[in-house]
């Protein structure tokens, strides 16, 4: 079993650790226990990783991919009652006048998909991206949209898409976690929720890593005082005690957990150390990404794809960034120049080195904003859009999705979907099955009952398929 | 009329009437200055806390209307027009004073500053536009959730429910088995035999003291609860409620050190004496939120009660200082969030706002000397210093009150208006102060303000005008006749009492939930910090009153709270999954079985310091690195917690952050926490000492060495096959020329089977 072969290769279990016959059997039961095994998907997968840039806080799409040239006219009317009717109520309350998007679209490409100024970038990659313009949510504010985009709930507790994921597939690289969720610093809203593995096994939750970190990103990453071998030793003795002791602990899934993220944590001290550090770029490759915190993240994000990791979230930053109730035009101008530049060099690099046919990358937030300025102001300045989730944008790329193509339509307000809805657990049912996997058949059996991430919902778009 | 009279009338006219005739075109001009010049840089830097648009009024001030600045905010009048240097909004950005220096984080640039500085002088004008009451200020009907309310469990009185009978015999002995057992066979369950000794000695050891048991001697439940270890384990659970941590959340500007609460320590030391002495927690209570309107003697420690106020993350900021209090008091000690009453109305919630504004009075009537004016500080008793320590601190000391006394003489300024003298204070001193050991204790404590503030209600959606004075008083769910706290104090004291109170049915059922939940493993209300509407509901309603009841009837006493749940079978029984069982309660809803705990990274720490022999038991005082070259070896609750660099391995392994008062902990499992067990400093230097402790003596067989190691850490014998193991991995790191006695010792310490208490 070649698998086996390589992970045992890729446990380090080294010419010299092979000597004691004891440790050959405890090396065979290593491999054989990995509950990371690479496992076989429902039928024949077109990715094999995701990269989700996750805009956290919320673009507004109607300043971005999602263009309603029809607003210019209304630009400042209140908007008319029956529209402000497809409002929640919370934004309903504070709706304030139309707000013509500022800033100019041009099309892009072959394909005349429409991008505005703020992504001058990604635009050249016009003719790569598949815009869907069409995404609804279920309510419109951060953390049950965080919890929906991430959870498929908005409320309760359930496993995250990159566990689901890594439950389904296992994981490509044993030297590193197969759910990897990367921030400049601190948390996204939400918190540790937005990866949890919930019921499902808690070695299938993500591991959540600062980029921008002064010091070391990972503590106590290595172990100076040892040789590599003579540790991988210790950790198989170490490793026999625990199964000895799981197995006279039936049922209690924590302790397997714990085996595992022992040895990955072995596997990960050279694996990381060289995983992040960013010095083998070159400098050309450093610019174009732009070495800024927002930049070095998906620079981590596109090294970490490169080393087989199977799902990588990047949040552009602490809390809710692109949350800009106020002062839109200021915020989305600095938001997106931080992420502009580094995600056009993402997928620059992607088509480069050969990863673009098997990786999908999503770009968007948790949802979208109002095509209306909020409250009673009147001053551009301080114009801000609201929370909206009937109508925003997601992209996506990769090999497996159509490429330059637009899918749905909103309304002439940007305030409804007027063709071709596509809901989280629509998208949630696209990307597993884009890794091979039936949305309904990736089941656990939890309390009673099966679980699957897209509940009773979701259907596979696959107009979206390339 | 009379010309004389008409002259008159067009004099006395022509003043206001000059004015009014150019006042549009000046006020256009104002206007339009304010918008293209002065508004981008309020929104820049300045809208983020103060303004409609981001729904946030800061230190109760809005800078997005004239009337917003005018009004201004909980310092006062923010912009005197034409008054640049009485302006606090001047005096603020022009980064004179740290205290109220904004925006809090960076400093704006000169020509902005200038161009403000302009605006003030040409009479701040500014749009009036007011937003009126809108919809969102208005959500949450309260009538209806006051309706509600009524019915709401946790809201009624507690009373004490007779056991029900239960057909086992050995299952109707004690109260706490009747209840559960009740439930189980509701649910078509049966409880699981009682743990083996070794098992339930190991249990007992961490739950009443977060150490192992003692290798010599075995320990009853009395001695247990004798322990001064008990206080520092029960301590340790108080301190994240009550978000404990010897920093505030913000820096010294001029220095960028974090800004040390030298006493906090204090406070620690008073939570860890209260649970060993079985203080009554209604007492605990009071001593926390009004020990100086107590009484207590002079020197008297438990001053340092106090702490649990003055600990707040909020230095300066006087309303977020209020919140959160509002919100630590009230979730810490009622399980009731009623700091979402801030800005509305609890949505959710039988809490208007006006009650946030009872309680926000209360907390405003509170002066916290700034912590480094070390003599506001009362010195105590109870802590002793070494000669040799106090001579050390004294020299140390006199160096820095030498620098201190040079700079107040030379009048030195650091930036724009802060003293040095007041920079050094509060950074090398306060330092100083808060590690050395030979800083005399002083206790950590606030005071009253000599006139008590009586707070206005801050309308969200009435943004001119700030609502009614509200006055100091307590909650309208639970005080229906609302009758004030007395006029010539904060009100602590009577806010206390009503918390503390018999009667109030909060109080009791949340403390008696959080340490259930510490010593079971799970909770009876999921949310231990949320009773109100929005909470879990009780899993055995009827057992958290009984407990809450008899807890109450025995002096609200913790040890007795303990003592009754550890002695009961439920809390004896085997933690061995049983499939069929699980099948039904996989989450143990109805505890069948007991629920392995994992260790906490303090007791982690502990555990491993404890089985080197390296751990030092002493009590109390300054806090200590807990990694990095001089790591201590005392107890873990005695490490420093520094709000401002988390400290990332208690992170790693679920350590909550002290920003607010935390309800649970929650359990991960990441690989940081496996790279801790393989690579930590203090793993392998304690893996080593554990080693040098046992003393293996030269004629010892390498079985007979694995035995003792086996005895310290797991306190069992090796089983053959571990023996096998480990006699390869002796033969294997000898042929390298490795000693592989530390290298087992480690695999010991951070196997699963010392992590994990059955």
């Amino acid at each position: 079993m070649t698998s086996r072969r390589l992970f045992l290769q890729r446990s380090g279990f080294g010419l010299g650790a092979l000597a004691a016959s004891d440790f050959l059997r405890a090396a065979d039961e290593v491999a054989d226990a990995n509950p990371m095994a690479v496992k076989q998907p429902h039928f024949t997968p077109k990715i094999k990783r995701v990269i989700h840039l996750f805009m956290n806080g919320g673009p507004s799409q109607v300043d971005t991919f999602d263009p309603k040239p029809q607003l210019t006219k209304l630009d400042g009317k209140p908007l008319p009652d029956s529209i402000k009717e497809r409002l929640q109520p919370v934004q309903r309350a504070r709706v304030g006048h139309i707000f013509a998007s500022p800033f100019k679209f041009q099309k892009h490409g072959q394909s005349g998909l429409e991008v505005s100024e703020l992504f001058p970038n990604v635009a050249k990659h016009a003719d790569s991206l598949c815009v869907i313009r069409s995404m609804t949510s279920d309510i419109a504010n951060h953390s049950p949209g965080l919890l929906m985009m991430n959870c498929g709930h908005t409320v309760l507790e359930r496993p995250s898409i990159g566990s689901w994921v890594l439950y389904g597939l296992g994981s490509e690289s044993a030297d590193l976690p197969g759910y990897v969720v990367l921030m400049p610093s601190g948390l996204p809203t939400a918190q540790s929720k937005n990866w949890t593995s919930a019921f499902l096994p808690g070695m299938y939750q993500g591991t959540h890593i600062e980029t921008a970190g002064k010091g070391q990103l990972i503590p106590d990453l290595t172990r100076h005082d040892l040789s590599i071998g003579n540790q991988r030793a210790q950790l198989a003795l170490t490793r026999s005690l625990n199964e000895r002791h799981a197995r006279h602990h039936p049922g209690d899934e924590r302790l397997e957990s714990r085996i595992y993220s022992m040895e990955l944590a072995f596997r990960m001290q050279s694996a990381a150390t060289d995983a992040f550090d960013l010095k083998g770029e070159s400098e050309a490759t450093r610019a174009a990404y732009g070495d800024t915190p927002v930049g070095n993240n998906i620079l981590l994000a596109r090294r970490l794809a490169e080393r087989g990791v199977r799902y990588i979230q990047c949040y552009h930053g602490v809390g809710q960034p692109w949350d800009s109730h106020s002062a839109l035009v200021k915020n989305h101008e600095k938001l997106c120049s931080e992420a502009d530049r580094p995600i056009a060099a993402l997928l620059h690099d992607l088509k480069e080195r050969g990863l673009w046919d098997d990786t999908l990358v999503i770009w968007g937030g948790e949802m979208g904003r109002t095509s209306t300025y909020q409250g009673s102001s009147d001053k551009p300045a301080v114009f801000g859009r609201d929370h909206h989730v009937d109508g925003f944008t997601v992209w996506l790329a990769g090999g497996a999705v159509k490429a330059g193509h637009v899918h749905g339509i909103t309304d002439d307000f940007g305030l409804g979907v007027a063709s071709d809805p596509v809901h989280v657990h629509d998208l949630h049912a696209t990307i597993l099955h884009l890794f091979g996997l039936d949305h309904k058949k990736l089941t656990y059996r939890y309390s009673g009952r099966d679980f699957r991430l897209t509940d009773v919902h979701g259907n596979v778009i696959t107009e979206l398929l390339a | 009329m009379h010309p004389r009279l008409v002259i008159l009338y067009v004099l006395s006219l022509a003043l206001p009437l000059h004015a009014a005739s150019t006042k549009p075109e000046a006020a256009a001009k104002g206007i339009a200055f304010f918008e293209n010049k002065i508004r981008p840089v309020l929104v820049e830097h300045c809208y983020k806390c103060h303004s409609e648009a981001e729904g946030e009024r800061k230190g109760g001030l809005l800078l997005d209307r004239q009337s917003g600045w005018l009004d201004g905010g909980d310092s006062g009048q923010a912009v005197v027009p034409g008054d640049v240097e009485g302006s606090l909004v001047i005096q603020a950005v022009r980064y004179g004073d740290e205290d109220t220096a904004m925006p809090p984080k960076y400093q704006l640039d000169t020509e902005v500053v200038a161009l403000l500085e302009q605006w003030v002088k040409m009479g701040a004008p500014g749009p009036k536009q007011d937003m009126g009451e809108t919809e969102f200020s208005k959500l949450g009907d309260q009538e209806v959730i006051f309706e509600k309310a009524k019915t709401h469990w946790a809201f009624q009185p507690v009373h004490a429910v007779e056991p029900p009978k239960a057909d086992d015999a050995g299952w109707n002995e004690h109260p706490i088995d009747r209840f559960i057992f009740a439930k189980l066979k509701e649910n078509k369950l049966t409880p699981s035999p009682q743990a083996k000794a070794h098992v339930l000695e190991r249990r007992l050891s961490y739950d009443l003291t977060g150490l192992p048991p003692d290798a010599e001697k075995p320990a009853s439940v009395d001695d247990l609860l004798k322990s001064p270890h008990f206080g520092e384990r029960f301590a340790r659970l108080w301190l994240d409620v009550a978000r404990y941590a010897d920093t505030a959340n913000t820096t010294v500007p001029a220095t960028k050190m974090v800004s040390y609460y030298p006493y906090a320590f204090t406070y620690r030391d008073y939570v860890i004496a209260a649970f060993n002495a079985d203080k009554p927690y209604d007492r605990f209570i009071k001593e926390q939120l009004a020990a100086d309107l107590m009484g207590l003697k002079d020197r008297s420690p438990e001053q340092a009660a106090l702490g649990f106020i003055a600990v707040t993350p909020f230095l300066t900021n006087p309303n977020d200082f209020a919140d959160d209090m509002i919100d630590t008091t009230m979730r810490g000690f009622m399980g009731l969030t009623v700091a979402c009453a801030r800005c509305h109305d609890h949505k959710f919630e039988p809490v208007p706002t006006a009650d946030y504004y009872s309680l926000h009075g209360v907390f405003t009537s509170i002066d916290k000397p700034p912590p480094h004016l070390i003599d506001e500080f009362p010195l105590i008793d109870g802590y002793d210093v070494t000669a040799e320590q106090r001579a050390d601190f004294e020299a140390k000391e006199n160096v820095i009150d030498k620098k201190v006394a040079a700079a107040k003489k030379s009048g030195k300024l650091v930036g724009a208006r802060q003293k040095l003298s007041e920079v050094i204070q509060k950074s090398d001193l306060a330092e100083l102060v808060t590690y050395n050991d030979g800083a005399p204790a002083r206790a950590i404590i606030v005071k009253d303000k000599t006139r008590p503030v009586t707070s206005k209600i801050f309308l969200r959606g009435e943004p001119d005008t700030r609502g009614d004075l509200v006055p100091r008083r307590f909650l309208k769910l639970l005080d229906p006749k609302q009758e004030p706290f007395p006029a010539n104090n904060s009100g602590r004291l009577a806010l206390a009492e009503h918390i503390a109170s018999k009667d109030n049915p909060l109080t009791a059922r949340v403390f008696v939930n959080r340490v259930w939940g510490a010593l079971m493993g799970g909770y009876l209300v999921d949310t231990p910090s949320d009773f109100g509407l929005q909470g879990a509901a009780p899993t055995h309603p009827e057992l958290l009153d009984w407990l809450a009841a008899d807890f109450m009837t025995h002096g609200w006493s913790l040890k007795h709270l303990v003592r009754t749940i550890v002695t009961s079978r439920v809390y004896q029984q085997s933690s061995d999954v049983r499939e069929d069982m699980a099948a039904i309660d996989p989450t143990n809803t109805w505890y069948h079985r007991a629920n392995a705990k994992r260790l906490s990274i303090e007791e982690i720490r502990d555990s491993v310091l404890a089985l080197s022999g390296q751990l030092d038991r002493s009590l109390k005082g300054h806090p200590k690195p807990l990694w990095g070259p001089d790591y201590t070896h005392r107890r873990a609750i005695y490490g420093v917690v520094d709000r401002v660099n988390n400290d990332p391995t208690l992170r790693a392994f679920d350590f909550p952050s002290p920003t607010a008062s935390a309800d649970r902990r929650t359990e991960n499992i990441v690989p940081q926490q496996s790279l801790f067990a393989l690579n930590s400093p203090f793993i392998i230097e304690q893996s080593a000492a554990l080693v040098e402790n046992l003393q293996l003596s030269e004629g010892m067989s390498a079985a007979e060495r694995v035995n003792a190691l086996f005895h310290r850490v797991y306190r069992r014998d090796a089983h053959e096959v571990e023996q096998r193991r480990i006699a390869g991995f002796i033969a294997l790191m000898e042929k390298r020329n490795t000693n592989p006695w530390p290298l087992i010792a480690q695999s010991l310490l951070t196997s699963n089977e010392l992590l994990y208490v059955d």
